[in-house]
């Protein structure tokens, strides 16, 4: 009999399933079911469509009908999951015409995503708090700058709101932010790093307020100030950037339970503790590779790993996902940052003694013009000296050194091995000794 | 040969909606796929393809494509019988994204109902009018 596999959402996780299960299933009946206008388009580069790097939303999508096709993939779009029937195995869905229509499944993929987390302050029912999640949200946002918004306020100092802040100042506006926490990318940087981004930020004149946390929205209906740490800020566009929360309440209501993380719970073949039925992406946890506990990082790369196991496994085949470092990396401007494994926070919380390195180096020789600054550091855990953590905030050249220490900390190399490294060299491309060498080797003079 | 936003369309070709062209060589007709299809598979790595004296039904599959991101259907422009079968791109399926309408074609096909068939498919100016139209 033919497969049909059902998937909600159609985005990076949900469209990596529908790819893995027609790999592994070439009959099988593949639904996909979006609540969006569009789909298969990445939300990462919706920062660069507002900043105008990028000239069109419509640029963003990956996959066009045509790809839908070429797979025979189902899709319906504007279409709403509002229940699925676990001991029936079937979903009820609801189009934008209010018709109901259900969908059987032999194997079910929830892939609802997250959406844009907005804490509890006061006012926050008035209109025109923005914030980018979808095309649509970017679209509004684009409307009211290109209507002539001269100055944004933004409310959290994660990677969303750093990289719209970035894209407002390219359009001329003026930004400030405001944080609660005592530093930007609290998720992903230390803060020792994550001062050098803030240093740039502000030279590129990023009005940056940490420890302020946003007490009250003012405005008669719309928004016209905030109030952040008992001052008051006025701006025409105001972005909540506050996080996201993975949409688990399809998954509640059908008694499907959640993880530790708060996030749909999952084994190391993205199914939940339900029969046939898988998670993935910002909804669904995984395992973090170093501290085995389950984790829902929500970053896009999780997404498409998560996605490509449980489709090729609703599809009948067999895959797993080994767990999850969380690597990320950004550009703000002119400086790149990145982390992979554990901060040296995030480590001490977990109860790991951890020794840590740093090296402030060059991207070229230093004598070679053009070199620019880069920062590496190392975090290791103190008695098996593997290499649990790095991050790395430079001029260029960050991404790749993040992805090769990403498979060091993968292959459970310590920090021994990696200041033996065999690496190359040439004066308009790096340093002789790499940094991330000397990093390791200030931790194993540290380790003596 | 134009280009249709980043899509190379020739002349003297005929098009399906399912990414085949098919070029009349007097009795017989030889097939492949386009530019466009080859782009969106990306990297191909493996070509399935039947044996010569398979009976090809129009806008029914006959093989298939897979690349490192996806599998496709490969769907006969024409009904026929396979004449030829190119051993070529089993070996080096590359050849199907570096020159898909010259080195990377599929079979040859002796066509059953060619004059009537043709009718189903877009020529030249109407292909170009769909490649406009596959924009994201």
């Amino acid at each position: 009999m033919t497969r049909r596999v059902v998937i909600i959402g159609a985005n990076a996780a949900g469209m990596e399933a529908a790819s893995a299960a027609r790999k592994k299933d070439r009959t099988a009946e593949i639904t996909l079911v979006t609540q969006e206008k569009t789909s298969g388009y990445s939300r990462c580069g919706l920062p660069f469509v507002i900043g105008g790097q990028i000239p069109r939303f419509k640029d963003l999508i990956v996959y066009p009908p045509a790809y839908f096709k070429m797979l025979k993939l189902n899709l319906k779009t504007e279409t709403k999951a509002t229940a699925i029937n676990t001991k029936g195995k079937v979903v009820t869905v609801i189009n934008k015409n209010g018709a109901t229509e259900s969908l059987p499944y032999d194997s079910l993929i929830i892939a609802t995503g997250a959406d844009a987390f907005m804490p509890p302050i006061k006012g926050r029912e008035k209109q025109g708090i923005l914030s980018l999640r979808n095309i649509e949200d970017g679209e509004k946002i684009l409307e009211k700058v290109q209507n002539g918004a001269k100055s944004a306020v933004i409310m959290g100092a994660g990677l969303i709101g750093l990289e719209t802040g970035v894209a407002f100042i390219e359009r001329g506006l003026k930004v400030t932010l405001v944080e609660m926490l005592p530093q930007i990318l609290p998720a992903m940087l230390d803060a020792d790093m994550a001062k050098l981004v803030q240093e740039h930020l502000q030279g590129k004149g990023m009005h940056i307020l940490t420890e302020k946390p946003v007490e009250e929205f003012l405005g008669d209906d719309k928004v016209t100030a905030i109030i952040a740490g008992g001052e008051k800020i006025e701006a025409d566009l105001f972005l909540s950037a506050f996080g996201v929360r993975a949409n688990t309440k399809l998954a509640i209501d059908a008694g499907i339970p959640l993880g530790e993380s708060r996030a749909i719970k999952t084994n190391s073949k993205m199914e939940t503790d339900v029969p046939d039925v898988y998670a993935v992406g910002d909804c669904a946890e995984a395992p973090n590779l170093i501290t085995h506990k389950a984790v829902c990082a929500q970053l896009g790369t999780i997404a498409v790993r998560h996605g490509k196991v449980a489709g090729a496994n609703a599809a009948g085949s067999y895959s797993q996902l080994p767990g999850v470092l969380a690597s990320a990396v950004t550009r703000l401007f002119d400086i790149e940052a990145g982390v992979t494994g554990l901060t040296e926070v995030v480590a001490k919380k977990a109860g790991i003694e951890v020794v840590k390195g740093a090296i402030s180096s060059k991207t070229k020789a230093d004598y070679y013009p053009g070199a620019l600054p880069i920062k590496v550091k190392l975090i290791v855990e103190k008695e098996s000296q593997r290499i649990i953590g790095a991050q790395i905030v430079g001029g260029e050249e960050v991404t790749q050194r993040i992805n090769a220490l990403s498979f060091a900390i993968q292959k459970g190399m310590t920090v021994r091995e990696l200041a033996k490294a065999d690496t190359a060299y040439a004066p308009p491309l790096n340093e002789t000794w790499d940094p991330m060498v000397l990093a390791a080797e200030m931790i194993l003079m540290r380790l003596r | 040969m134009v280009r249709v936003e980043n899509y190379e369309v020739p002349e003297n070709l005929y098009y399906s909606n399912d990414f085949a062209w098919i070029k009349v060589e007097g009795e017989k007709v030889r097939m492949g796929i386009t530019d466009y299809a080859q782009k969106q598979l990306r990297e191909i790595v493996y070509a399935e393809l039947p044996d010569s004296g398979t009976e090809l039904t129009q806008n029914e599959p006959y093989g298939t494509l897979e690349s490192v991101k996806a599998v496709s259907d490969l769907v006969a422009a024409l009904s026929g019988t396979i004449e030829e079968v190119n051993t070529e791109v089993q070996t080096q399926p590359e050849l199907l994204n570096e020159d898909p309408y010259i080195k990377g074609w599929l079979v040859v096909v002796k066509p059953a109902n060619l004059e009537a068939e043709l009718n189903n498919l877009m020529d030249f100016d109407r292909a170009v009018e769909w490649h406009k139209n596959q924009g994201k």
